[in-house]
């Protein structure tokens, strides 16, 4: 049975024997040689050193390409033009898989054609050597981006090839990634990931673990998002983590947000144990952009303005692309640039936003209700408590492709745009607090003359890419897709 | 509003292929079409090929709408038609998506999934009563114009 309990050394050798053979480059795995080759590095990779010193949020991107000297040029752009602290190297989406066979191929029609046939980086295919090579051509620290539920292969190549940050976790990378990956059995696999992170932290290489705040990415409810960080850095914490750093994605309300942000800090101090350094993350808006480029760059612009008012440590950036794919290094930077140019700006003024206290409160005390629901499914183990949760409904995800959740939960922005929570399914929450939605989606369907329903949900999901931030049934002017027979076939 | 009386409801396949997670679109395509009158089986996400090809025999289906969304559908459907035609499925075939890794030049994507065999591709900005409409001419039927606003108590 699956419980929060520290791996053995026994255990973690074992699992070790075993994945290294899922892909011939796991053979090159060697911990004292990784040990021996991490302090080698200078101390201006150091990831969690550079993190945790810094005295205004660092700016990070999303960057993976299948070969490896453009993935060298492309961070080299985003650090120098885009003026990236951190950088990248986001794994492509069949090794996410665990289909390396596949990775390769894709990797070598990127060789032949010249194009980027991947979306992303295939780090285990890679191998050990080819992170070094990686790690050694770039100035900053670097971190593994990605959405994998079975990372262990990835950890263990990576950590050895010199990343010191990892992201993910076994819900975060379970729920909103895969269909039918047994939480349990996830919880296993990342258990194996952070006490790796541990072992290697305990001989002074201290890895960064990130959980993934934005989940499905789409009208998360802030407290479902806390929840499972707190879960996921406490299961990190018991292995041997000894920096975390909490992840939240952007809902676009600007209260609401500044509000989550403080929530995540306060709470991820209170829960996860004294000896844990965390630090958050805010994540550029998740859901969909604008078509048009200087519409994406108003939403990055709010992103940079939120994050200068709630100070998290760590702002992941969006380029003026996203509505079309992975970006050309160009427009990467200059998403960065856009986020830099409001942090700067906005971050030394004193701004106090009405209502941001009170809606902390809130998240807080929501996040309090699934976290003691966790508890109790769990008679006090984290591991159990969040699988038996899952199970009941209790803890939910909106959105979620995986069998492992409900997905009953709906949400909606109500009259102000801020994400609430509009069909409850069987997620644990008090009475008084599901009123408190209630009343304010009941606000906005008075506002717009309609009654609550899926399509209210659905418009607001489109919502920011048609221009706005709210889905408001439709009769004004979108700014977004045209639709009509021209665009499709 | 116009109501329509078929004998028996269309039926259409939809998932996402792959190793591909993205579900929010087939899940609003999914409740657009059912609302407009289809009869939805929907597949869910990381869909193998063979999936759809078994869902749309099974079912009978008359269209096979697959959804991509990160960029690596072309590796993903190579064979997918012939896979059809052997398993004896003679539905139309849709992709809609963000069908390139990047910011591709769509009539060169099109060109690409029509090679691949598909009678429609469409790209990231389609709505999904675009779609319904083109299900609509190429299997020669119309649907109800549902709103599919529930009432909520």
């Amino acid at each position: 049975m699956t419980r929060d309990e520290r791996l053995t050394a026994d255990e973690l050798q074992r699992i070790d024997d075993r994945i290294r053979d899922d892909w011939p480059t796991g053979a090159a795995v060697d911990f004292e040689e990784a040990i021996a080759y991490h302090e080698s590095l200078p101390a201006h990779k150091r990831f969690a050193d550079v993190l945790e010193s810094a005295d205004r949020p660092l700016l990070q991107p999303r960057a993976g390409v299948p070969r490896l000297d453009d993935q060298s040029r492309l961070l080299t752009h985003l650090h120098e033009s885009g003026g990236a602290d951190l950088l990248p190297t986001t794994i492509d989406s069949y090794t996410r898989d665990n289909e390396y066979e596949k990775a390769e191929e894709g990797l070598e029609k990127a060789r032949e054609t010249d194009e980027d046939t991947l979306n992303g980086f295939p780090a285990v295919n890679h191998g050990v050597e080819g992170c070094r090579t990686l790690v050694e051509s770039v100035d900053a620290p670097i971190e593994v981006r990605h959405g994998t539920p079975d990372a262990r292969l990835l950890a263990a190549v990576t950590f050895a090839g010199g990343f010191q940050s990892f992201e993910g976790g076994p819900i975060s990378y379970n729920i909103p990634y895969t269909k039918e990956r047994d939480l349990a059995e996830t919880i296993e696999h990342w258990q194996y990931v952070d006490r790796l992170a541990g072992a290697y932290t305990e001989r002074g290489v201290t890895i960064n673990r990130e959980p993934f705040g934005p989940l499905t990415g789409t009208l998360v409810p802030p407290s479902i998002a806390i929840a499972i960080m707190l879960v996921e850095g406490k299961l990190a914490a018991t292995q041997g983590v000894r920096s975390v750093t909490l992840g939240y994605g952007q809902v676009g309300n600007v209260v609401q947000d500044v509000a989550a942000l403080r929530a995540l800090r306060a709470l991820g101090n209170e829960y996860l144990p004294d000896e844990v350094t965390v630090t958050t993350v805010f994540h550029e808006w998740m859901g969909g952009f604008p078509p048009d480029e200087a519409r994406a760059n108003g939403v990055i612009g709010l992103g940079g303005t939120t994050a200068a008012i709630a100070r998290p440590d760590k702002v992941i950036t969006k380029s003026p692309q996203e509505f079309q794919g992975v970006p050309t290094k160009e427009a990467n930077a200059a998403g960065l640039r856009t986020t830099r140019q409001l942090i700067d700006m906005v971050v030394e003024q004193d701004i106090s936003l009405d209502g941001v206290d009170e809606e902390q409160d809130l998240i807080e005390r929501e996040t309090r209700c699934l976290m003691e629901a966790i508890e109790s499914h769990g008679d006090g183990d984290v591991a159990r408590g969040t699988i038996e949760a899952f199970a009941s409904g209790a803890l939910d995800v909106p959105f979620a492709p995986s069998d492992a959740a409900h997905s009953a939960v709906l949400p909606a922005r109500d009259d102000d745009g801020r994400v609430r929570i509009f069909e409850w399914g069987e997620l644990a929450m008090d009475d008084d607090i599901k009123e408190i939605h209630a009343a304010r989606l009941a606000d906005r369907a008075e506002t717009e003359g309609r009654s609550q329903s899926f399509r209210m949900v659905a418009d607001d999901v489109d919502a920011i890419s048609d221009g706005k931030l709210i889905g408001r049934p439709t009769g004004g002017d979108g700014a977004g897709r045209e639709g009509g027979e021209t665009r499709a076939d | 509003m116009q109501l329509v009386e078929h004998c028996m409801p269309t039926t259409v396949i939809l998932g996402v292929i792959g190793s591909d997670a993205h579900v929010v679109g087939i899940t609003i395509l999914d409740q657009a079409l059912s609302a407009a009158g289809f009869e939805v089986e929907n597949l869910g996400v990381q869909t193998s090929q063979e999936e759809f090809a078994a869902a749309a025999k099974e079912k009978d289906a008359e269209a096979v709408l697959v959804s991509s969304l990160y960029g690596h559908a072309e590796q993903d459907c190579q064979g997918f038609s012939e896979l059809l035609a052997r398993e004896d499925v003679d539905a139309t075939t849709y992709i809609g998506g963000n069908l390139a890794v990047g910011q591709d030049d769509f009539e060169r994507t099109r060109e690409t999934f029509r090679a691949l065999g598909f009678d429609r591709v469409f790209d990231s900005e389609t709505t999904p009563e675009e779609v319904i409409r083109s299900l609509e001419r190429d299997l020669g039927i119309s649907t109800r114009e549902a709103e599919y606003d529930r009432v909520q108590a």
